[in-house]
């Protein structure tokens, strides 16, 4: 890619280039007051194959003015709430040895991108020759995966596009011969472009990581930073107490928990030919949890889209499974109503359907397992979406029948139990992320919702063993729906440090 | 929204594409379509006194985007975020679009002759009763010079009241007051070229990084300089420095005499300089003799080595620098640290040469405007009241009655606030400023407010905390409806210009000047055939002629077109002679006395206040971008770990600051070493947190400016006082 920056300056006088790249072949060219020559924050090269753009951040030249974000606001129209670049501040020492310090990140450009890996419409690219990370706000359908995967949250969902939008190196800027606007911006120099060989930066990218971010292992940051060489006093952040509940994302914890309940009592119901109206109503639930599901996205008349990347992203897989369960449950219940399909045939259709629901549950699981979300990215979490259905199946197939106790009173145990060591392994952990979730889930704030999910739990089973099982099936859908509420809101992601009062930014 | 519009939203058919698409502008290529402009206007950027050269960017006649001009030798094309962000306080919310007159209690709408001449009826009334006096004016460092220079002909010869003060007395008055005394005249001698030149640069009570930062880009292009960085907080400035010296604080006089003492005994000085351009040296001598290393050590909290290399450095360098903003300026013995300052580079001959200045670096994009042009504590042009042929000269200028010429400054700032609350002063006029956030000690300052007759608020917001206090608000045109010329803290003249119209029935303070003394009968003799800033200048321009701040030689499109030009050239007193009766600096004997309101078991803090990058004084301007202030939305109080963990207080507790006379509650604490054990620092920002509920009423004997940097506080958790 040429970049033009020299000869653009000096013909057209433009006031935008204040940085140049001396371009050879210009160089006796007549020099106008206009243009002073100052060390290029650009590559003065093309790329090579095997080579991409990156950021270089020199923290021992940054003063944290934050001309950077102001700039990159400005550059790309975004209102106050979205920061595609951010300042952060990190600090350590005892009076007077006190050492400050700032970060200033967008995007990292990584080579193992979390956000492209994720995302169930292929809405990313990794750009081939520049290997900028982009994003398509067209091809968005607002499911905010991305959000979850990148431990740096860098993409950020806008409400009031109903999409995701990212830092993209300033792209339009680059092919035109120009710095980014935050490079452009920064009155001490501390941020420029540079290219990486990336075979080389895959073997040794010690020089991504930093305090105050996550470690780069993740996703293979690209980002090169420049450390203070004053090493004696650890840096921390300083946003470490400021920990808020993310965002509840009530129509998951609706959804999640309804497809669970559908889906357990179709397996817990195996052994006889459930009657045409049970299926109805749990084909009914499924529609509505679908329905529901969509309110999620920023788009929802595009859901359909999000199955498209089911080779790669486990939320395309979930879709796609859930999507095959409410067809075959829709087909065993128009059977039902038909009379017309021979027993073996709707044994077959059963337990197709019960093992399509069970791998739509753990594709649902799967999706939370992401590194960039220390909480979720637990065993647990699968056993949990398993157990929920479990406990949910188990007494809803008791319904109109008589009742068993031997699944609901296991099932139940081990859902606490599950539940249980879930929260003694979060606060044993020596993860800051996980003990931040304990934290949370045992602040003032969430604490009683907490004793609640086990409470209702405890007493769906004894109101199951008393014959009520109504009341049980509503305490325990009660119990597993305050569980996938606290599980949204406790979970504490990985991100860069920010300010003092930045810190509860998302 | 319209429905049809809501339902494709919800749905996710409409993604506000057109809002936020991307365009190419001409000048700045690929930009959002938003920011794309028709036209770009050179300006000067009108929050603080860098002074940086901006380019305003219009289209359909709003303001959509700020840019460094690349051509303008203060920034090089570098902006601070308040910069690149200032087109938005021209779309912002929150504007004073017409005039308001208060009636039965309440402030309603008004026209503009209603308005102007019910304020002179009022004021001529109250004048007529209570004497001429009884008018306290106070200004600002806001307008462009043309207006100061038209403001003050109309409160001094039109009003007739010597009360006239600005907001600059809250600011750089302690500064004016220091050179005064030194070199006879008020004047920063360096420029900011002296950054780049200098070998050692001390800043003083300076934190240019959150502050001024684009001098910070200046610094950074010395890359041979030592930079020393005097500040009881580890300020981002701090975190700069080579050296660092945490002093106790107001312990800045010991450590500069301490140096002086020092330069003194191992002959670092320069003698023939102190023989043909000083007088007092010995004197000076015999005073700091007692300011030996280990007594410095003990007031400053610094060890001896830390002020003995700090000496060595000053005293060995090529060119020294001293910089300094309000760690000076805001105390009660402001005017004198300025004067021991002044000393350090006068017997090291480290003035009137390149890289070597003490310079101070003013707050305000206008407030030298105001210095030069303003006839509040001098005549126009730095002359002054006490000098007969000064009076004679400016009469004649003006073809005046020499004896209307006040024969001496009249009250300053905070006297004629006391004596608002005595009852002397009985009608106020503020003009673009807020002192129900910027003024020392609320209580006393709302007590005035509350007490005047008449307090008419002239600003281009409302309402702002002191607006709302008004009988009349003048709604004024801002920074970019207006055209002039602002002087920044290197004396260079920078152009201003108009961009846009003010929004409703706004008008230009120029404009409002010349309606008063229409109807006060003094506009054909004070303004005659005037009908723009133009006219100002043109006479400013004659009335500063031969004076050290000259603006004769330079016209409007002359600045323009250089960048800004600044007065007296690079620097002052490159030839050694001074403006003082025999062409002599004057070293100061300054003692260093404790700060008044120390420390005891009751209130067992020291409270230091300060600012933050993204804020602009009261917030009027920067509350109202939206970026800047989501990212500092409230004021913190920052303390020390040692002291948090004695008074158990854990980070983002809300606590309340208490002292002697009010109480600020719901801070956030912040616990950090930043701050050390003993004191806390917050931002003056914040109307919602106002840091001078609690501020000491206590202020400069000289300068007259108020000593905002020390008072004894405690702390306690919100919810318990």
């Amino acid at each position: 890619m040429a970049l033009p920056l020299y000869e653009r300056a000096l013909n057209q006088g433009s006031y935008g280039l204040v940085r140049l790249t001396p371009d050879r072949g210009v160089d006796d060219a007549p020099r106008t007051a206009a243009v002073e020559e100052v060390p290029s924050l650009l590559p003065s090269r093309p790329l090579s194959p095997g080579e991409q753009y990156r950021f270089h951040f020199n923290m021992t030249r940054c003063i944290g003015c934050r001309s950077c974000e102001v700039a990159c606001n400005e550059q790309n129209g975004n209102p106050a709430d979205i920061q595609w670049r951010r300042v952060g501040e990190i600090e350590g020492g005892t009076y007077p040895n006190t050492l400050r310090h700032y970060l200033s990140m967008g995007c990292n450009h990584c080579l193992d991108a979390e956000c492209l890996k994720g995302c169930p419409v292929d809405a990313y690219t990794k750009d081939p020759t520049t290997g900028i990370v982009l994003h398509s706000t067209d091809a968005c359908i607002g499911c905010q995966y991305c959000v979850w995967n990148c431990p740096y949250s860098v993409p950020q969902f806008n409400p009031e596009r109903g999409v995701v939008g990212k830092c993209d190196m300033c792209k339009g800027r680059l092919d035109h011969g120009l710095e980014p606007a935050c490079v452009n911006a920064c009155p001490e120099a501390a941020i420029e472009i540079e290219i990486v060989n990336t075979a080389e930066w895959r073997n040794n990218f010690s020089t991504a990581e930093s305090p105050g971010l996550p470690a780069a292992i993740h996703t293979v940051s690209t980002t090169r930073i420049t450390l203070p060489t004053r090493l004696d006093i650890p840096l921390e952040r300083v946003d470490a107490d400021q920990i808020r509940p993310e965002h509840a994302h009530l129509s998951l914890v609706f959804m999640t928990t309804m497809m669970q309940g559908v889906i357990g009592t179709l397996v817990f119901s195996l052994r006889r030919r459930a009657s045409f109206r049970e299926l109805l109503t749990l084909l009914c639930i499924t529609s509505a949890a679908l329905i529901i599901s969509t309110l999620h996205l920023g788009r929802p008349a595009y859901a359909w889209r999000a199955l498209r990347m089911w080779r790669r992203s486990w939320l395309s897989r979930e879709i796609l499974l859930f999507t095959l369960f409410a067809a075959s449950l829709a087909t065993m219940t128009a059977g039902a109503l038909l009379h017309d399909t021979s027993a073996g045939f709707h044994s077959t259709l059963r337990s197709l359907n019960a093992a399509v629901g069970i791998a739509a549950t753990l594709a649902s699981a799967f999706i939370y397992l992401v590194p960039a979300r220390p909480a979720w990215n637990m065993l647990h979490t699968p056993i949990d979406f398993l157990l929920s259905a479990a406990v949910l199946g188990s007494m809803a197939s008791a319904l109109g029948y008589s009742r068993s106790l031997t699944f609901v009173l296991p099932t139940t145990a081990a859902w606490i139990a599950n539940h249980a060591l879930r929260l003694y392994r979060l606060r044993a952990s020596g993860l800051f992320e996980l003990r931040a979730t304990y934290g949370l889930l045992t602040s003032d704030r969430l604490f009683a919702q907490l004793c609640a999910s086990f409470a209702v739990i405890v007493m769906g089973a004894l109101a199951f063993a008393a014959g009520y099982i109504v009341l049980a099936l509503l305490a325990c859908s009660m119990g597993v729906l305050l569980a996938r509420y606290l599980f949204f809101v406790s979970v504490v992601p990985l991100k860069m440090g920010l300010t003092f009062l930045q810190g509860r930014h998302a | 929204m319209s429905p049809t519009k809501t339902v494709r939203r919800l749905l996710g058919l409409d993604t506000a594409k057109d809002q936020y698409a991307y365009g190419e502008d001409p000048s700045y290529g690929y930009i959002s379509e938003s920011r794309v402009a028709e036209d770009w206007i050179k300006t000067t950027c009108g929050y603080c006194s860098v002074g940086c050269g901006m380019l305003l960017g219009v289209k359909n006649g709003k303001a959509v985007a700020a840019r460094g001009n690349p051509e303008h030798p203060v920034n090089r094309g570098k902006l601070c975020p308040k910069g690149l962000s200032e087109h938005h306080i021209l779309n912002a919310p929150g504007r004073a679009k017409q005039p308001l007159l208060r009636k039965n209690g309440k402030l309603e709408p008004v026209s503009w002759h209603e308005a102007l001449d019910t304020m002179v009826e009022r004021i001529s009334g109250i004048q007529a009763r209570h004497g001429a006096g009884s008018l306290g004016v106070i200004g600002t460092g806001q307008l462009v010079t043309e207006e100061f220079y038209t403001l003050g002909k109309l409160v001094q010869l039109g009003f007739r009241t010597p009360n006239f003060d600005g907001n600059t007395t809250l600011c750089m008055a302690s500064a004016v007051s220091g050179y005064k005394l030194s070199f006879g005249s008020d004047g920063p001698p360096g420029s900011y070229a002296d950054l780049e030149t200098a070998d050692v640069i001390l800043l003083i009570g300076a934190n240019i990084a959150d502050n001024h930062p684009i001098l910070c880009n200046r610094l950074d292009r010395n890359k041979h300089r030592t930079l020393i960085v005097v500040d009881p907080r580890v300020s981002k400035t701090a975190m700069m420095a080579d050296v660092h010296l945490p002093v106790k604080p107001r312990s800045d006089i010991a450590l500069v005499n301490g140096i002086a003492h020092i330069l003194i005994r191992d002959e670092l000085i320069d003698r023939d300089y102190i023989e043909h351009h000083t007088n007092g040296f010995e004197e000076l001598a015999s005073f700091v003799s007692t300011f030996t290393p280990e007594h410095v050590s003990e007031v400053t909290g610094l060890s001896t080595t830390q002020i003995e290399q700090v000496a060595s450095l000053y005293g060995r360098a090529k060119a020294a620098f001293i910089g300094w903003t309000m760690g000076v300026n805001h105390s009660s013995q402001g005017a004198v640290t300025v004067a021991a300052i002044n000393n350090l580079a006068l017997i090291t001959g480290n003035i009137g040469r390149s890289g070597a200045a003490p310079f101070s670096i003013t707050g305000q994009c206008n407030a030298m405007g105001t210095r030069e042009a303003g006839f509040t504590s001098s005549l126009p042009g730095y002359r002054q009241f006490d000098n007969p042929a000064h009076r004679e000269e400016l009469a004649d200028l003006w073809n005046v009655d020499r004896a209307l010429i006040p024969k001496a400054r009249g009250l300053a700032y905070p006297d004629i606030i006391e004596a608002a609350v005595a009852g002397r002063i009985r009608a106020l006029w503020f003009i673009a400023t807020n002192p129900a956030v910027s003024f020392p000690n609320y209580k006393v300052l709302e007590h005035a407010l509350r007490g005047v007759e008449f307090l008419v608020v002239q600003d281009g917001f409302h309402p702002t905390p002191t607006s709302e206090f008004a009988h009349l608000v003048l709604p004024a045109a801002i920074w970019g409806e207006k055209e002039g010329t602002y002087t920044n803290s290197e004396r260079r003249i920078s152009k201003v210009n108009r961009a846009v119209k003010p929004p409703g029935q706004a008008l230009s303070d120029f404009d409002i000047f010349l309606a008063l003394a229409e109807r006060l009968g003094v506009r054909q003799d004070l303004y005659p055939g005037w009908q723009s800033t133009r006219d100002a200048y043109s006479e400013w321009q004659r009335v500063s002629a031969g004076r050290i701040c000259d603006y004769s030689q330079f016209s409007w499109e002359e600045i323009e077109a250089a960048g800004g030009r600044q007065w007296a050239g690079d620097r002052l007193y490159s030839d050694g002679i001074f403006p003082t009766h025999d062409g002599r600096a004057k070293l100061h004997c300054v003692p260093c006395d404790p700060f008044l309101e120390q420390p005891n078991q009751e209130y067992d803090l020291i409270l230091n206040t300060g600012r933050t990058v993204e804020h602009w004084h009261t917030r009027t301007k920067t509350a109202r971008v939206d970026l800047l202030n989501k990212m500092v939305p409230h004021a913190w109080l920052e303390m020390n770990p040692v002291d948090a963990a004695r008074l158990k207080l854990r980070s983002h507790d809300r606590v309340t600051v208490i002292s002697r006379r009010s109480h600020i509650p719901a801070l956030e604490l912040r616990i950090t070493s930043i701050v050390a054990p003993g004191q806390v620092f917050m931002p003056f920002h914040f109307a919602e947190s106002n840091s001078n509920l609690v501020t000491l009423g206590a202020f400069d004997p000289i300068s007259r400016e108020p000593n905002f940097k020390q008072c004894a506080v405690r702390i306690e958790k919100s919810g318990t006082h």
